[in-house]
């Protein structure tokens, strides 16, 4: 009887532990926790965790494998004493994964993040460290090109550490127009400096045989990025906005609804559908003539081109718009930025990665490789720069002002949705006024109240 | 151990694990669930009771939960008749074929397990004006160009939208083959003898299907309608593989009620907003399971 009872309470042990097996932390074979919840330590070496928008050992964009070879320096210098295991996901789940894993007090304890309001809802709160006595030790923000470039990660006391830097910016990236600059040759069409030239050019080219814009509108922003410059160059002020001194049935922002759908016309016809690697791929697959796109696009284009293409691409800011008063010189531009966790356990390790980001060795990479504008004061060869780069940072060079995405640079995160979709309802026909319904309400119900 | 199983303290020691476990991960959940649903609670912040304001503003003020609940009911009534139909005729079909049935069980039923994601990419380039039947129309002569063609996936005319009828038919296509199994599971436990009975009577075959068949598997049609709309009602892997972002995101019209409450509760992090949302979705399963069984009633026969 008594072996009888032993077997039956050692069978609901079991099941009691087998069933529960799933429910413990994992310990150190987990490998994607180890922010907020300690880190792992294991010999004396302290591992941190990155969390980054891209398979950075799968990845063929250029910047994400720079950010590889940035970890593996990392790696390698501070062998025995950190080490970093990078969590990462895709773009598109990228804040979704991040808020969850902040939400389950698992922070990453270095995160990529865009400045706006997507960085905002870290720091606000509190998730994101204040950086200003890292950045201040040892002359480390001294080796930055500008107090300028930490504009997007610099709060005031609304933060609830109080004012200072938030974010470390990693690169700069402008929104310009890429064009194919044989087949502009080969339709007849100049390089436009005004809408009305544009139209001009997309006409010429439509007549020659040529697919003049290939742009995503299923991938929102990039209808949106074009959007936000015409808002702008019909002199949309944003905080204007903001404030409500003006609203979103604005005459600039219809007239801007207006071009979006007469530039439309010229899209590839599967703009609806296609994402944004799709859209881009038209562009250096030699099918359409124009390219409106981060300048993030030129390590995507370099590495997937034709042998040769890169030399037939040109760069040019996006064109004013007749008749309108507005700077014609502002350029989109955007960050990739690493924060810290505000609750990491290894502070000192998460600030020895961040260096390894922005040291000279990988801001050369930046602009040697990935075509994007470094934020130090590193020297790089130009000759070895891709081409593009140099034409980006031409317009670069020339611009008044920067001014960031529309959608990402409204009240918050839903305020840019709301934003893209008003915008691809526009492209898809509907009446401005009637498309732009939902930002209007979503800013009375949220923002103007 | 007969006896020793009858003891009180052993039911309760042998039941405890699973009891602990299912409280755990779901009644505990739910409850959840249920208070924040009443709170305001965004990423970072602490919940604030609110009421029943997220049912408001869902009901009234959220065009995205109208689409989804339009979408999703669509789905389900789609689901509900058509894998009805389908299944019951593929079932009826491979019950009386000798050579060949479980190949072609497997066939039907292959799509089922196969990845939803990896079912919907495939699904993907098929309706891509790029790559797929646009192509095909193209390289046939039915289309000047295969990118002029129709935007399967991004056509935003109609009340319901053409991407939903397409996904509709290819989630027909992936779960046909679970009502097959089911039906075919009810049908073969028919004993002949009553077959063998109607025919002597003078029964055709399509006779002993609608009189003998068909009445004899109405316990298992509720099931598996059942089964289809909860499953229709919280669908949401092809929708969100197949369809371009854009129309996946904030005002778009390819939502449905899975895709609203992803939305709003990992992208825009309105947790209490999307427990709202989820609680709507449960109480739905609840009352349509309610319903059909209900209506679909059921007699027991002795087979």
């Amino acid at each position: 009887m008594k072996m009888k009872k032993f077997l039956a309470l050692a069978l609901a042990a079991t099941m009691t532990v087998g069933t529960l097996a799933g429910c413990g932390d994992g310990g150190n074979s987990g490998g994607d926790n180890g922010g907020d919840n300690g880190g792992n330590s294991s010999g004396g070496v302290e591992e941190i965790t990155f969390m980054v928008w891209d398979d950075l050992d799968a990845s063929s964009d250029l910047i994400s494998q720079g950010y590889k070879k940035s970890i593996d320096r990392f790696n390698q210098t501070y062998e025995g004493k950190y080490h970093c295991k990078v969590v990462s996901t895709n773009l598109e789940e990228y804040y979704t994964k991040l808020n969850a894993e902040v939400a389950a007090n698992n922070t990453p304890d270095v995160f990529i993040v865009s400045p706006g309001p997507n960085l905002d809802d870290y720091v606000l709160p509190g998730t994101a460290a204040k950086l200003d006595d890292y950045l201040n030790a040892d002359g480390w923000k001294g080796t930055f090109t500008s107090d300028a470039v930490f504009a997007g990660g610099t709060y005031g006391s609304e933060a609830k550490d109080g004012a200072g830097i938030y974010a470390v910016p990693l690169n700069i990236a402008a929104a310009c127009v890429f064009y194919n600059t044989e087949m502009f040759e080969d339709a007849g069409a100049k390089v436009p400096t005004t809408y009305s030239e544009l139209l001009d050019a997309c006409k010429k080219l439509d007549a020659a045989g040529y697919t003049p814009i290939t742009i995503s509108a299923g991938t929102a922003w990039c209808l949106s990025m074009v959007a936000g410059y015409l808002c702008d160059r019909n002199g949309l002020n944003l905080d204007d906005v903001y404030n409500k001194k003006t609203d979103w049935y604005d005459a600039k922002v219809i007239k801007a609804g207006e071009q979006i759908q007469e530039l439309s016309q010229y899209f590839q016809p599967t703009a609806a559908a296609d994402d944004n690697d799709v859209a881009t791929a038209a562009f250096y697959d030699g099918e359409a003539a124009i390219l409106i796109q981060g300048s993030w696009a030129i390590g995507q284009i370099n590495d997937s081109c034709e042998p040769g293409f890169e030399k037939k691409v040109g760069v040019f800011a996006f064109p004013a718009v007749d008749g309108s008063s507005a700077d014609p010189n502002r350029v989109i531009a955007k960050s990739d930025s690493l924060a810290m966790s505000a609750t990491s356990q290894h502070k000192d390790a998460a600030i020895a990665l961040i260096k390894c980001f922005v040291d000279d060795e990988a801001q050369k990479y930046t602009a040697e490789v990935g075509g994007k504008i470094p934020v130090t004061k590193v020297q790089y060869d130009e000759n070895v720069a891709p081409p593009e780069l140099a034409y980006v940072m031409d317009v670069f060079k020339n611009a008044n002002a920067t001014f960031g995405f529309y959608n990402e640079s409204l009240a918050d995160t839903e305020a840019g949705s709301t934003f893209d979709s008003c915008f691809v309802e526009i492209f898809k026909g509907t009446d401005p006024k009637t498309a732009l319904k939902p930002i209007q309400d979503y800013y009375e119900a949220n923002v103007w109240k | 151990m007969d006896k020793l199983l009858r003891k009180k303290s052993y039911i309760i020691m042998f039941l405890a694990p699973a009891f602990i476990l299912f409280t755990a991960v779901l009644i505990v959940p739910i409850i959840t669930a249920v208070y924040y649903s009443l709170c305001d609670y965004k990423v970072n912040t602490e919940a604030q009771f609110v009421g029943i304001q997220n049912y408001i503003d869902l009901f009234t003020n959220d065009s995205d939960f109208a689409t989804g609940m339009k979408n999703s009911l669509f789905f389900m009534i789609f689901s509900c008749v058509t894998q009805l139909i389908f299944g019951l005729i593929l079932a009826a079909l491979l019950t009386n074929i000798k050579k060949g049935r479980n190949f072609f069980k497997n066939v039907y039923y292959l799509p089922c397990v196969l990845s939803s994601a990896a079912l919907g990419l495939m699904w993907y380039f098929v309706f891509s004006p790029k790559y797929g039947i646009n192509k095909i129309f193209e390289s046939l002569g039915w289309l000047e160009r295969a990118d002029k063609g129709t935007q399967w996936l991004s056509d935003t005319s109609g009340f319901i939208i053409l991407p939903i009828i397409v996904i509709s038919f290819v989630a027909l296509w992936q779960y046909v083959g679970q009502s097959m199994m089911l039906y075919m599971a009810q049908i073969s436990g028919i004993s002949k003898d009553i077959y063998e009975a109607a025919s002597i009577d003078g029964c055709s075959r399509t006779q002993a299907f609608f009189r003998i068949t068909l009445p004899l598997i109405k316990p298992m049609v509720a099931t598996a309608m059942s089964l289809n709309a909860i499953g229709s009602l919280k669908f949401f892997d092809l929708i969100y593989s197949m369809v371009p972002e854009s129309m996946r995101g904030k005002n778009g019209g390819a939502h449905v009620l899975a895709t609203n409450l992803y939305e709003q509760g990992l992208r825009y992090s309105k947790y209490g907003y999307a427990c709202a949302i989820g609680i709507v979705l449960l109480i739905m399963c609840l009352l349509v399971t309610f319903l059909i069984n209900k209506f679909v009633k059921t007699e027991s026969y002795d087979m």
